[in-house]
């Protein structure tokens, strides 16, 4: 709601209200569904953020009447919500706006089905959320194609929200997108990467454009180089045949972490509205140094971790990079030489996603006669994704007592104790963001193939080879070769 | 945790020092305390029963607004000005760590508030904003709290409870008129009901211009300052629309608002258990207010420490 449209908008106050719609979720029964989907809608609705009227309709094969969905949410609900908050009344007002159609999304007669449940919730305007495997997607959108579900009547609208991986190369992600924009107009399609709908990626933007004592210093005259990590302490827990196909590269490199890398590199846009953002994005996107092939066994490594291949649904003899790390550089006058690398792992020591910006030294060891820590360690600006949300500056500084000996000490911003309040997760940034018609946070079809354009000669490189897997412990931070990789250019991983 | 002082600022800022530095010792192993805080959050409590309450409501603000809290009280026997320092600790879900907001209590005679001003000053958290909070109805007059005006960056007051709704107005707007900014916890609890009103103007479900009257129905003995703010913040959005203000029987408070247009009317109208019924355009619906408990107002007032470009306005309409 703007000032200009609403004579009686409050930005200050009121947030901004959601439409009257139906949600038709595709793979409703799934894990997404359950753990995420369902939890932040009931969320949005506890905290008043769901309009009056509104309705979710589920859709997958299990034969279900609706109140068997509900009783089958409600119990998601209670098991996933983040906060533990659950309400019974409110979940009985929730549940009645809650309805489910059983099919397989090849058969015709579904989308008929689902339109006719839509018609009956006297909803006109229409989200639908792809959260299938993603090899179902083209036929899903064909479905709605042909029974004319997409043509929205006049005043109304018809979105769709597309979850990761899109595509599985460049090639399949242009085709998908081809079979997207037969029905829908790619204003009305939203894909997902829920590491955009994060508060922490969303603060990168405030720290950066918000403050003035940053910006003048992110580029590559101070910046020494990047690190991006985002590392689990768990294994594929069941999801061993999606994830062999994937990988950590796919799974997460192509699209959480390129994004938060161009959220970190970005240049500032014009205005902060929804396509001057994502231009911006999408530009640094396409700077970035596309390796060549004799480059890429210098600039990326992939890993396995021992008792991989024993996971339930797991290939004996599969080549799946469960760690992946790259270096890349960004062809622009601000970034030029600075390297970002990057690692995505699964059973490293910790569950952590930071971003580390390492400052040059200072010109002049000035105290190192003093002995102390002072040349062994860099400025390090870190922003903490998850867990421990929030900021940190390490600097060096006197040790109390007489002479100069410096130590580095922590500066920490720690988001849930400046602002106390609850964040709301990804999901419910994200579907209120569709909702209401705001794709900032969403990435747009030119930002989707411009990285998987920087994967595609690696994707090439690894597919084309056998690697000599498994080659790390488990609990271990990745394969040597990683330190290798970044020592090459006389770095380090932040291994803390 | 708390530990008194004679009112000297650099004394209560040495027991706070020492206070965190005994937390910290208590806590090393178990994590430790953080010291959390951004403003100042000075509060002028009526009295030292008030002061009781304030600090209680105060623990529970420091949750999403941490600050250093300066609670201020009269000392009904009229004794002499004291202080004392404390804490306020919590520990989030999940977590070992204990966050604290530290807090300072003086207590002054009745006629000790200009005193105060003084100490105030240094006992202000350096470069964050001060934000004092005038309760009771004395408050909305000139008086003794006028030497605190000029030091906070906002001053909160709540005109619920006053019996003349104009002349508490004019005693904002003559404040707001000196540079402060003002807030009024009334005008708050208006947040709900607004936002259901501005919600009928979404998506083009009715268009301004075809609104040709208003009228805002409160009750009580005498026209509140919600029912003035209701009505002036209509006509600021509307401007050349009628607005009429009526009184029923009933609590205090405002029970309904009809917008006229030259075909029906829309009316949203007080139910029961906090909910409000919305009924016009073929369709009725109900809408849950939002808690209108003290913390629950504090906290959206906190949470706008810049300027008030819409209360503002309805308050000079």
């Amino acid at each position: 709601m703007t000032e200009g449209r609403n004579p009686f908008a409050d930005p200050l106050r009121f947030e901004r209200r959601v439409p009257e719609c139906a949600i038709v979720i595709f793979g409703a029964a799934g894990d997404l569904a359950k753990r995420k989907l369902l939890p932040a809608l009931y969320r949005l609705a506890y905290d008043r953020r769901l309009p009056a009227s509104f309705a979710i309709v589920g859709n997958s094969r299990t034969p279900m009447i609706d109140d068997d969905y509900r009783a089958r949410m409600r119990e998601a609900v209670k098991q996933f919500s983040e906060d533990g908050d659950f309400d019974e009344e409110l979940w009985k007002r929730f549940a009645a706006n809650l309805h489910y159609v059983a099919g397989d999304v090849k058969d015709p007669q579904l989308y008929q089905a689902l339109r006719e449940k839509v018609n009956a919730t006297g909803q006109a305007n229409i989200l639908f959320y792809l959260s299938t495997q993603p090899s179902y997607y083209e036929v899903i959108v064909d479905g709605i194609g042909h029974s004319h579900l997409a043509a929205a009547p006049e005043g109304a609208w018809r979105r769709l929200i597309v979850e990761k991986p899109f595509g599985h190369d460049l090639q399949s992600a242009k085709e998908l997108n081809s079979r997207i924009h037969a029905v829908f107009r790619e204003e009305d399609t939203y894909r997902i990467d829920h590491y955009l709908g994060k508060e922490t990626v969303q603060n990168i933007l405030a720290l950066r454009f918000g403050n003035g004592i940053f910006e003048p210093l992110w580029n590559r005259r101070y910046i020494n180089h990047v690190q991006i990590t985002a590392a689990e302490s768990i294994g594929v827990e069941g999801r061993g045949s999606y994830y062999q196909e994937a990988g950590a590269l796919r799974d997460m490199i192509q699209n959480h972490l390129l994004q938060v890398m161009a959220t970190v590199a970005m240049e500032p846009s014009a205005v902060f509205e929804p396509d001057a953002v994502r231009d911006e994005r999408a530009k640094l996107l396409r700077s970035i140094k596309i390796m060549r092939p004799e480059e890429v066994d210098l600039y990326a490594v992939a890993g396995q971790y021992k008792g991989f291949r024993q996971e339930p649904g797991v290939n004996p003899d599969a080549q799946t990079d469960t760690y992946a790390a790259g270096t890349f550089f960004v062809d622009n006058w601000r970034w030029a030489g600075v390297p970002f690398f990057i690692r995505s792992g699964k059973k490293l020591p910790k569950r952590v996603t930071d971003i580390a910006i390492q400052f040059n030294q200072a010109p002049l060891a000035l105290f190192s006669a003093g002995g102390g820590d002072q040349k062994a360690r860099p400025n390090l600006l870190i922003l903490r994704i998850q867990p421990e949300e929030g900021i940190s500056l390490l600097f060096l500084s006197k040790e109390p007592g007489s002479g100069m000996r410096l130590r580095p000490v922590s500066m920490d911003f720690n988001y849930g104790t400046s602002f106390g309040e609850r964040s709301p997760s990804a999901y419910e940034t994200l579907l209120v963001d569709a909702m209401v018609g705001d794709p900032t946070l969403y990435t747009r079809q030119d930002m989707v193939e411009a990285s998987w354009a920087v994967i595609e000669p690696i994707l090439e490189n690894w597919s084309s080879r056998r690697f000599d897997f498994p080659n790390y412990d488990a609990g271990t931070w990745g394969p040597a070769e990683a330190d290798a990789m970044i020592a090459k250019l006389g770095r380090q991983w932040r291994n803390s | 945790m708390s530990t008194t002082a004679t009112v000297q600022p650099e004394r209560i800022l040495r027991d706070l020092q020492e206070l965190w530095a005994k937390m910290a010792s208590d806590q090393a192993d178990s994590g430790g305390v953080l010291r959390a805080c951004a403003m100042t959050l000075a509060v002028a409590a009526e009295n030292a029963a008030d002061a009781e309450r304030v600090r209680q409501t105060v623990g529970i603000l420091m949750h999403s607004h941490p600050s250093r809290a300066v609670i201020l009280h009269p000392d009904d026997a009229g004794g002499e000005l004291e202080a004392r320092v404390f804490a306020e600790c919590w520990k989030p879900f999940g977590k070992t760590q204990q966050i604290c907001s530290e807090g300072i209590e003086i207590t002054a005679g009745r006629n000790g508030f200009s005193e105060v001003a003084k100490f105030l000053v240094p006992l202000r958290v350096p470069d964050l904003p001060v934000v004092l909070w005038c309760r009771g109805v004395s408050a909305l007059e000139p008086g003794p709290l006028e030497p605190l005006f000029p030091l906070a960056s906002k001053i909160i007051f709540d005109s619920s409870q006053v019996s003349d709704a104009d002349s508490a107005l004019q005693f904002l707007r003559r404040l707001r008129g000196r540079g402060s900014r003002v807030a009024d916890l009334h005008w708050t609890r208006l947040t709900g009901w607004r936002e259901i009103l501005a919600h009928l103007f979404d998506d083009q479900a009715l268009q301004p211009s075809e609104v040709t009257g208003a009228r805002v129905t409160f009750g009580g003995p005498s026209v509140t300052t919600c029912a003035r703010y209701f009505a002036a913040w209509i006509r600021t959005a509307l401007p050349g629309t009628r607005v009429i203000v009526s009184s029923d029987n009933g609590p205090r408070g405002l029970h309904s608002v009809v917008l006229s247009t030259a075909s029906e009317s829309l009316t949203i109208a007080l139910g029961s258990d906090r909910c409000v019924e919305i009924s016009g355009r073929g369709r009725h619906y109900r809408s849950m207010l939002p808690s209108a408990s003290e913390e629950a107002l504090m906290q959206e007032e906190l949470g706008i420490l810049g300027p008030d470009p819409v209360y503002d306005r309805a308050l000079s309409a």
